[in-house]
């Protein structure tokens, strides 16, 4: 603690460098933590799906395949299941903004039954029910475009050949932003029939509410097992596994955004471990100086080391912060592909992320420090003596 | 009769380089006794600033006992060496040395960071040893801001300030116009006389070895006279 203070003052000695060692490590870290947030936010919507009960069916070819729309009823069918909608993500453009927020198409009857933790004015829900052009989208995502009930959202088709003219009937309440717009899938399927185009009689999932936890396992192997000899055999699988799905889709992706940051990482302790050898050697009369009056090596060796982590340190929360700001602001503006915020994604890996800033504050200090402890005190005072 | 602290038998010390040995002192024998002001003179390369160096044990004796109150530095370890220095010796530098990111206090503070005092007793002996050199009004001075007079004066704080057996000078004036040498010196002759500090001063300076109460000689490693001072105060070198 005695020391802390001229740890200190070396730390903000040379203001330039400290604050440009500080920067490439903020940065270093600000990368690593949204490609970190990103990995960890397909493990926490995964967490999340398993609270929900419900299971998704798809064809067994993944999304590439479709299921037949007359698949729902029979899913409806199935012992354990309360309710079960069509569910075909469309994926169009908004005016000039390429795929701005997510679009579903489902069945405005029963979709609030399989998401019934969502919540919505029933009058604004029959209006939605009994207009075949109508929408409804998540009240925060009306609330950031502006939106008012009776606009028209025009949607570009972009793997679909088809253009949307929706009509917005009501906003639904979520506990957690989805940055959604749903509207009939019937009204997607007859402009697909009009033009004789792929996908029509199809949707891409079907999402089913289970009546308890339990019963999905029995669900699971029903439905697969019903559909397993028809000419669209399916995969069905808990949210929770669906969720997991698209982390798996990184596969070994994840691993080299790991080894890739911990590369950056590296390269950028070797460039602080530079400037922290250029300061000590501009030091080397000081460190010589307090060896002389009794400072003993393992006290220098700390002195050095704690500066460098210092500065590390401070360049690694200022770049989790950047990285946290970053993940937040693209859950604002497409929760679609980073559907969980900050408030549910922090997490220990943030602290992980600390521990490697303070990492490099070791990797770059370890070399300077451990010349200063062993600096011996008369050629350290020869140098201007 | 007391006994001296500071005792140095048959001292010898060579340098390596490469593969020439380089013979610095060459027999030397000295003893001082507490309280002892001795200036230690002779043309450069004789040996001054290391036998300094081996008195405050910052270089171990090629052969030869170097014994300061009671130790005998040519065993001790480094880290016993460490902690020996920071109880029982006060340095001062020709270039002051001061560490310029520290203030005045700071920067006497620093050898007390080594000790056990609380802060309160810090406090007070900082204050003390600012006192002592007429620096109080400048305690949040950073080196920068001070002349280079006023940097040794709080050096000679610096030094002071854990009361250390042995207080080791070298060239104190020597970076000095005259009127700030001649401050330091009655600074150093008062820490001598009024306080009964032990100091040896390395100096090129008649003059300021005239301030000791002791000269030592050292020509190429050989201590050639030793004798009261050669010069009185004030007389030209």
């Amino acid at each position: 603690m005695k020391s802390l203070k001229y740890i200190w003052r070396n730390v903000t000695r040379n203001k330039l460098r400290t604050i440009l060692t500080v920067l490439s490590v903020s940065f270093s870290l600000a990368l690593m933590t949204v490609l970190h947030g990103y990995i960890a936010m397909q493990s926490v919507w995964g967490t999340e799906a398993k609270k929900n009960n419900r299971v998704v069916v798809m064809n067994i070819q993944g999304f590439s395949g479709a299921v037949p729309i007359a698949n729902v009823d029979k899913v409806r069918g199935v012992e354990g299941v309360k309710s079960a909608v069509p569910y075909s993500w469309y994926g169009g453009d908004y005016k000039e903004e390429r795929m701005p927020f997510a679009q579903f198409a489902t069945d405005p009857k029963e979709v609030f039954n399989v998401w019934d933790e969502f919540s919505i004015d029933p009058d604004q829900l029959t209006a939605w029910q009994t207009d075949r052009q109508g929408c409804v989208v998540d009240r925060q995502l009306a609330e950031k475009r502006g939106w008012n009930i009776g606009d028209r959202i025009p949607i570009q088709g972009t793997f679909l050949p088809l253009n949307l003219d929706l009509k917005l009937c009501g906003v639904f309440d979520a506990p957690k932003y989805t940055d959604s717009l749903w509207f009939h899938w019937q009204y997607l399927d007859e402009g697909l029939k009009q033009m004789n185009s792929f996908g029509s009689g199809n949707s891409g999932t079907i999402f089913a509410k289970a009546h308890s936890a339990a019963a999905i396992p029995g669900i699971v192997e029903t439905i697969d097992s019903m559909f397993a000899s028809s000419q669209n055999p399916t995969r069905t699988q808990t949210e929770a596994a669906f969720a997991q799905m698209f982390a798996d889709m990184l596969g070994d992706i994840q691993a080299y955004i790991r080894y890739i940051s911990l590369a950056v990482v590296f390269a950028l302790s070797l460039v602080a471990a530079n400037g922290m050898a250029m300061s000590m050697r501009e030091r080397t009369t000081e460190v010589a100086v307090l060896k002389a009056i009794g400072f003993p090596r393992s006290r220098v060796l700390k002195m050095v080391l704690g500066e460098a982590c210092l500065i590390a340190v401070f360049g690694g929360i200022l770049g989790i912060a950047l990285g946290c700001f970053v993940l937040q602001f693209l859950h604002g503006i497409s929760s679609q592909f980073f559907p969980i915020g900050m408030a549910d994604l922090a997490g220990p890996w943030l602290l992980y992320l600390l521990a490697i800033a303070a990492g490099i504050g070791i990797v770059s200090g370890i070399v300077p420090a451990v010349r200063a402890a062993q600096l011996s005190v008369i050629d350290g005072l020869r140098r201007v003596v | 009769m007391a006994e001296p602290i500071v005792v140095v038998r048959d001292l010898y010390k060579e340098f390596h380089r490469e593969q020439i040995v380089i013979p610095v002192l060459m027999g030397i024998h000295l003893e001082m006794n507490a309280g002892d002001f001795l200036a230690l003179m002779g043309p450069s390369g004789s040996g001054k600033t290391t036998l300094l160096n081996l008195l405050a044990g910052l270089d171990k004796p090629t052969s030869g006992t170097v014994t300061v109150v009671n130790s005998d530095l040519g065993t001790m370890w480094p880290g016993e060496l460490a902690k020996w220095r920071s109880r029982h010796i006060g340095f001062i530098f020709q270039l002051y040395n001061l560490i310029p990111v520290l203030t005045a206090y700071e920067n006497v503070e620093l050898p007390l960071t080594l000790t056990r005092l609380p802060r309160k007793e810090r406090d007070q002996h900082v204050r003390a040893a600012l006192e002592l050199v007429g620096l109080s009004d400048r305690i949040d001075h950073y080196p920068r801001q001070l002349s280079g007079g006023q940097e040794q004066r709080v050096s000679i704080a610096r030094a002071i300030a854990t009361d250390p057996t042995l207080i080791v000078a070298d060239e104190p004036t020597g970076d000095l116009d005259a009127t700030s040498a001649g401050e330091i010196l009655d600074l150093l002759e008062r820490l001598h006389q009024e306080f009964e500090k032990t100091i040896v001063m390395v100096t090129h300076d008649p003059n300021a070895a005239a301030r000791a109460a002791r000269l030592i000689h050292l020509e190429k490693g050989v201590l050639v006279d030793e004798g009261g001072p050669v010069l009185t105060r004030g007389e030209p070198a």
